[in-house]
């Protein structure tokens, strides 16, 4: 259908829509006329990825010159291919309405493991391997030796592509990772420098968010995006988890080890390269004595690692002299891990900020801030100098001196915390150092400024004012949209089971409560059909209550309903596990899967209809509260946010429940339980950060019930989602054509639907 | 004694047997009992007639076996030789442990059919009844036909729906204490079958190992004492049998997640596009629980949680049975014979393709083209789409005539031309229309209130059942066609004067009967019309026969 957007024709390519569709659609072109941030809910399976692409592919041919580009950012492979997909739909669907071809070009980016189509190459399993393989065959250095050597190995797609590639753009049309593939194996070209390249003109770009929120990788990849493009964050709610964690380093003794193997190498590397090739060094000394940092910049190939920090934070002058030469730098990284081992040798945790680190450094073995800074950057010039292949193996002394660039860098946002030993095994010495980064702004901070608009967008990102303030941007809209049902097809349940007591857990003191979680697992299994899926807080604690389980036989009763399925943390083990569990729910035996929230599971897995008709969350999925990094993010969040410790935490635990539960209902035809089998979930700090569309339906009869009024209410709502359920019973109240929507009550009714916060 | 030809596999005396004694024989095909003294057996059942048998518990005085029929009567033996009771009946106990089985499924599976389809199907009981019960076929001709032709229809599904396993098999054997110390697990057949079903490695164990290394008793003890059976334990000695079972199923779920996942949604180690290299990250914390550092308690739940999901898959795989096989057989024989395994790279968009579509599809907001319909399942194409070739009453006409015959046609309507001159008028046609339409002046004779009105209704039923049971007849009849074997010349011969005796002892009295009842219209024209077509059929068919033979 054809739509009326406050003014712009926005082509939709099916013939009703959601009431919420069209809501979502006024506040996203809103946000897009203001140029500004927006920070959108709405309910997983109302078609908010068609909704968003609809909007902003007319908005783009509406303006050209206001919209250049489209960047959509993903989490998981699947779901940028499935965005693509839509995109195709789309783009069908108009060049059935227009008549006429449109120009666009969209495609899909991924990494060399998911792209790559050289034979050897590509049959590597781990996406490391993949892209050292490849830089060992493309470099710019080995295919310079090539000339005089021509029997070294080489990739000829990338050859290929270097030398016809660029000439031609990559003609208009949508290009899923797949089509890249075919594409690239037609022309003999590499799909991934393709794909790359072709970015830059691209009109829409499906990515995940590392492209964008890692400097290591933004650098490379997404530094020339025009600034007049809108960004999307799909899946945003774990957003500044992404950004910590990719600023974050962690440094063992293991990677001191490795780096002092590497230093070892490069060392012998330099020799080597003195008594043959003097020049070359000295040529290196040259360059970076006028600063030339970059100097051949151009060669995409050879930046495999970039400068760990932001662009603008990257210092615009020449390497200081005393790490200038190859072995005076050799000498300096010595210096500086003979420090960090000795941190490492300690008895007690310490925790310091970056300016205390330095101070230390710099008493102890005196090392200045400056020669730190650019440890990163003369690395990967003296890695390059010297030739070396395999990147990949030089993977510790990257960690190190990247560590090194960021914390001369930031002074604020970081800490550094240095654990002897773990936790839980205080006897085994482990020292560990973490850096860690605690303010997620700052990585994303070059993403708002830089772009237009920046849109936020998840079906779980309650509480909505939570995003802008960790993120430190102001949005223009923030809204929450409810889902329109003309049935209540969700049915969230507070069942009023007692807290276990946590670290209680593995002496055996929590025996009631578990007997209580497994006899609430077993009447489910009884009423529920097909799939059932429960989440736990952790996995430890999974593993041990999955343990009394089995002694005091409950598993065996539920197995005489049901199969049982168990997440291991082996991600390859439970694939597998998966991919049976749907097959018995396909084939009519039922099953459950018992899986651990935060887990790869809760975050990357659909549980459409039968697939999973109901989930239990047991208990509250609490950060592990403990963790010293932890308590100095809260900590951070207090002094510079002013985020209470327990907001947050209330905040984190309740968007990965909303996560866990809201993975059974996709869709408005779709219908499940959701039995949070936890009696906090009562409380209103709790039952107020749950996203607007679940709090909705989650009344005080449902809340506080006794295991039997869970079972009672279940199988009534059960008996009634069992009956026939056809469109017409949806037509104009969650479903509309074209005229029921240009009525003028409807358009009201539509006005409430968003929430304004 | 009166079947000395019969093998006699076991005998048994002074069982008791109505407060009688005698003695108790288990033949090759029958159990039976006689009184002592006597030469005749009183008991005598087949095994085929025996649903099950029941020994009476350990401990009780009276040491009994019962069998149940099917029929459900039961008969109960009493063994009462006092040192060798309890020997006695568990060999007669084992003997028919054996033996039932394999009648079991035979024989009663076919009963079993037949009965339901005498039941479900009232049409098929009179047929049953006017051809089989008044000697005009006989039962096992009537069946011959009926069963292979249901076979057809349902051999598909018969095949396919086995009867999967519980989940929930090993729970149902709990053990129980028997008081001193010990516990008694109670194992039947079913289970037994299931954990086989489930556990080829068990089932390869025991064929290895008894009754040559163990008897049956002592190989199950060793299996519920094993770590294996106990899921929660650590192998830990090296001699017990199933240690190597164990091993056995870790390869297996190895092998199991080597193979990966077919539906690319589901599979989490290509879910991450770019990982965050090592090192990296804020809770890198994960990966050091590594095997070293962990207690044995924690070892054994990981354990546990292996072997669920291993349980679960392989009740899956069970139940799935030969229909999960049989596609992966297909899969394995494309990728190998390309030799290459970066063909599952192609072979893979598709599914994924599909999932993704799924996936991102939105059934509800599509408007719905027409209804769903149901695939029309057709055994034979050809004759949907040809129809069925009339036969024509006179001569058998070959295919060159018919060939020859379509020429003309095809040539006469290529050549026809339209008179124009000749044709009717406007008017006459429409008047010639209307005549011949129902209710028309040409059309009254065959009027409308025709049989129901005039014949009584006993009459009516009396002639549905004549067709029903001519119509089955017929169909055996014309289901020799194309005779080409011995069987079916006997049959169609044999056929031929079924039929004629079917008119002379059914449709000759009826016929009696109707005019006896001064019935003026013909009701049984058409009957006779498709015996005399049967008959010309016969003759058509002897008579080339017999030019064969000359």
């Amino acid at each position: 259908m054809k739509l009326n957007i406050e003014g712009l024709l926005v082509y939709f390519p099916y013939d009703y829509i959601y009431p919420e569709q069209y809501s979502y659609m006024l506040e996203l072109k809103r946000t897009l006329d203001a140029k500004g941030h927006g920070v959108l809910e709405m309910p997983s399976g109302t078609g908010k990825t068609i909704s968003l692409l609809s909007l902003i592919v007319a908005y783009q041919r509406a303006y050209p010159l206001e919209v250049t580009k489209l960047i959509y950012c993903s989490r998981t492979v699947p779901e940028i291919e499935k965005v693509v997909e839509e995109l195709r739909k789309l783009m069908e669907y108009y060049s059935k309405e227009a008549g006429e071809k449109n120009n666009f070009l969209a495609l899909a980016l991924s990494s060399r493991k998911n792209l790559c189509v050289h034979p050897e190459v590509s049959s590597l399993r781990f996406g490391k391997e993949v892209d050292g393989k490849c830089h060992s065959l493309t470099a710019s250095y080995i295919r310079a030796q090539r000339h005089s050597n021509p029997s070294l190995p080489s990739c000829r797609f990338y050859e290929e592509f270097d030398a016809l590639g660029r000439q031609v753009p990559l003609p208009a049309g949508v290009y899923n990772l797949d089509d890249l593939k075919d594409f690239g194996r037609r022309k003999g070209w590499c799909p991934y420098y393709l794909a790359r390249y072709s970015i830059v003109h691209a009109n829409i770009i499906v990515y995940s968010y590392h492209y964008l929120l890692d400097p290591k990788i933004a650098d490379l990849v997404s530094k020339e995006l025009a600034k007049k493009s809108v960004v999307v964050f799909d899946e945003a709610h774990n957003i500044d988890n992404v950004c910590i964690d990719s600023m974050s380093v962690n440094i063992t003794r293991r990677t001191l080890d490795r780096s002092q193997a590497n230093v070892e190498t490069l060392q012998s590397t330099i020799l080597k390269i003195k008594e043959t090739d003097a020049a070359k060094l000295k040529e290196e000394y040259r360059r970076l004595v006028e600063g030339l940092k970059e100097a051949n910049v151009a060669r995409e190939t050879d930046i495999y690692m970039s400068n760990p920090v932001l662009p603008d934070e990257v210092l615009q002058e020449a390497v200081p002299g005393s790490i200038r030469t190859a072995e005076h730098f050799v000498g300096f990284m010595k210096r500086f891990l003979e420090y960090l081992k000795a941190r490492l040798r300690i008895h007690h945790v310490v925790q310091e900020s970056a300016p205390q680190f330095l101070k230390d450094i710099s008493e102890k073995v005196c090392i200045d801030r400056k020669p730190l800074r650019f440890c990163a950057e003369r690395l990967r010039s003296l890695l390059r100098t010297l030739e070396i292949a395999d990147i990949a193996d030089f993977s510790a002394i990257t960690l190190i001196s990247n560590f090194a660039t960021l914390v001369s860098t930031y002074s604020k946002g970081f800490t550094i915390i240095i654990e002897p030993f773990e936790d839980r095994t205080p006897t085994i010495a482990n020292p560990v150092l973490h850096f860690s980064c605690m303010d997620p702004s700052i990585a994303i901070k070059p993403v708002f400024e830089r772009f237009q608009s920046v849109i936020i967008t998840s079906g779980t990102l309650s509480p909505l004012d939570i995003y802008p303030r960790i993120l430190d941007f102001h949005p223009v809209t923030t809204a929450s949209f409810t889902m329109t049902l003309a049935r209540t097809c969700l049915c969230p349940l507070v069942c009023n089971l007692r807290n276990p007591q946590h670290g209680a857990f593995w002496e055996g003191g929590e025996g009631p409560v578990i007997r209580n979680y497994g006899n609430l697992l077993l009447e489910m299994s009884a009423i529920v059909p097909d799939g059932i899926v429960a989440f736990f807080t952790s996995y430890i604690y999974m593993e041990n209550i999955v343990a009394s389980w089995y002694e005091q036989g409950i598993l065996e009763n539920v197995q005489r309903n049901k199969l049982i399925f168990i997440e291991t943390p082996d991600a390859a083990e439970t694939s597998m596990a998966l991919e049976k569990y749907q097959e018995a729910c396909e084939n009519g035996r039922g099953a459950i899967l018992l899986s651990v929230a935060r887990g790869k599971v809760s975050e990357g897995i659909d549980f459409v209809h039968h697939f999973g008709r109901a989930v239990i969350m047991f208990g509250v999925p609490y950060v592990y509260t403990q963790s010293r990094i932890l308590k100095a993010r809260l900590e951070y969040l207090r002094d510079q946010f002013q985020i209470r410790e327990n907001d947050f935490l209330t905040f984190d635990a309740m968007r990965h429940a909303a996560q866990c539960v809201g993975r059974a209902i996709r869709g408005k035809t779709d219908y499940g339980l959701m039995i949070f089998a936890d009696k906090r979930y009562a409380r209103a700090d709790k039952r107020g950060k749950l996203p607007r569309w679940i709090q909705e339906h989650l009344t005080d009869g449902s809340l506080n019930l006794t295991i039997d009024e869970t079972v009672q209410l279940s199988k009534h709502f059960l008996r009634q989602m069992a009956q026939p359920f056809k469109q017409e019973d949806q037509l104009g109240l969650s479903l509309l054509t074209l005229e029921q929507l240009q009525s003028e009550e409807m358009l009201q009714k539509i006005a409430q639907i968003a929430h304004q916060v | 004694m009166a079947a000395l030809s019969e093998e006699v596999l076991l005998v048994v005396k002074r069982v008791r047997q109505r407060k009688q004694d005698g003695t108790l024989y288990l033949m090759a095909e029958r159990i039976a009992w006689g009184p002592e003294g006597k030469d005749r057996f009183t008991v005598s059942h087949l095994y085929a007639d025996i649903r099950c048998q029941k020994i009476s518990p350990d401990g009780k005085a009276k040491i009994q076996l019962q069998l149940v029929l099917h029929t459900g009567e039961s008969t109960n033996f009493h063994f009462s030789n006092e040192s060798t009771a309890l020997r006695d009946r568990d060999a007669a106990k084992d003997l028919l442990q054996q033996l039932l089985p394999k009648f079991k499924k035979r024989a009663n599976k076919e009963l079993e059919e037949k009965n339901r389809m005498l039941q479900e199907d009232p049409v098929l009981f009179q047929l049953y009844k006017d051809l089989v019960v008044s000697q005009v076929i006989s039962a096992e001709e009537f069946w011959a036909n009926r069963l292979s032709l249901n076979n057809v229809d349902h051999s598909a599904s018969n095949n396919k729906q086995e009867v999967g396993i519980s989940a929930a098999f090993l729970a149902d054997i709990r053990p129980q204490t028997d008081g001193c110390n010990g516990l008694r697990y109670n194992l039947t057949s079913d289970i037994i079958e299931s954990i086989f079903r489930t556990y080829p490695a068990v089932k390869q164990k025991y064929a290895e190992n008894v009754p040559h290394n163990l008897t049956e008793k002592e190989f199950w003890t060793r299996f519920f004492q094993s770590h294996y059976f106990h899921r929660d334990r650590i192998s830990t000695g090296l001699q017990d049998i199933f240690s190597e079972c164990a091993k056995q199923d870790e390869k297996g779920l190895r092998s199991m997640v080597v193979q990966g996942v077919k539906n690319p949604l589901v599979d989490l180690l290509s879910l991450e596009d770019k990982t965050l290299d090592e090192g990296y990250g804020s809770n890198s914390m994960a990966p050091s629980t590594s095997s070293a550092n962990k207690t044995v308690k924690e070892n054994s739940n990981s354990a546990i949680i292996k072997r669920f999901n291993h349980h679960s898959a392989m009740v899956l795989a069970a139940g799935a049975g030969k229909k999960a096989d049989a596609p992966n057989d297909q899969a394995s024989e494309t990728s190998s014979t390309d030799g290459n395994s970066r063909d599952s790279d192609f072979f893979q968009p598709p599914v994924k393709k599909v999932k993704i579509q799924e996936a991102i599809e939105y059934e509800d907001l599509h408007m719905e083209n027409g209804k769903k319909t149901v695939a029309l399942n057709l055994k034979k194409s050809d004759r949907y789409s040809h129809g069925p070739v009339p036969l024509l009453p006179q001569q058998y006409t070959t295919s060159q005539d018919i060939i020859n015959s379509v020429n003309c046609i095809q040539q006469e309507i290529a050549n026809y031309k339209p008179c124009l001159t000749q044709v009717m008028s406007s008017s006459t046609a429409s008047s010639a229309i209307a005549a011949l339409s129902p209710g028309g002046l040409l059309m009254q004779a065959g009027s409308q209130q025709a049989i129901n009105q005039m014949v009584p209704s006993d009459v009516q039923g009396e002639l549905k059942h004549l067709y029903t049971a001519a119509g089955e007849l017929l169909r055996h009849f014309w289901s020799c066609f194309p005779v080409n074997t011995p069987f079916l010349e006997e049959k169609v011969v044999k056929m031929k004067s079924n039929l004629e005796r079917f008119q002379m002892t059914k449709l000759r009295p009826f016929q009696e009967k109707i005019q006896r009842q001064y019935l003026s219209t013909n009701l049984t024209g058409h009957l006779e019309d498709m015996f005399q077509m049967a008959y010309n059929k016969f003759h058509a068919w002897q008579t080339r026969q017999m030019l064969r033979k000359t």
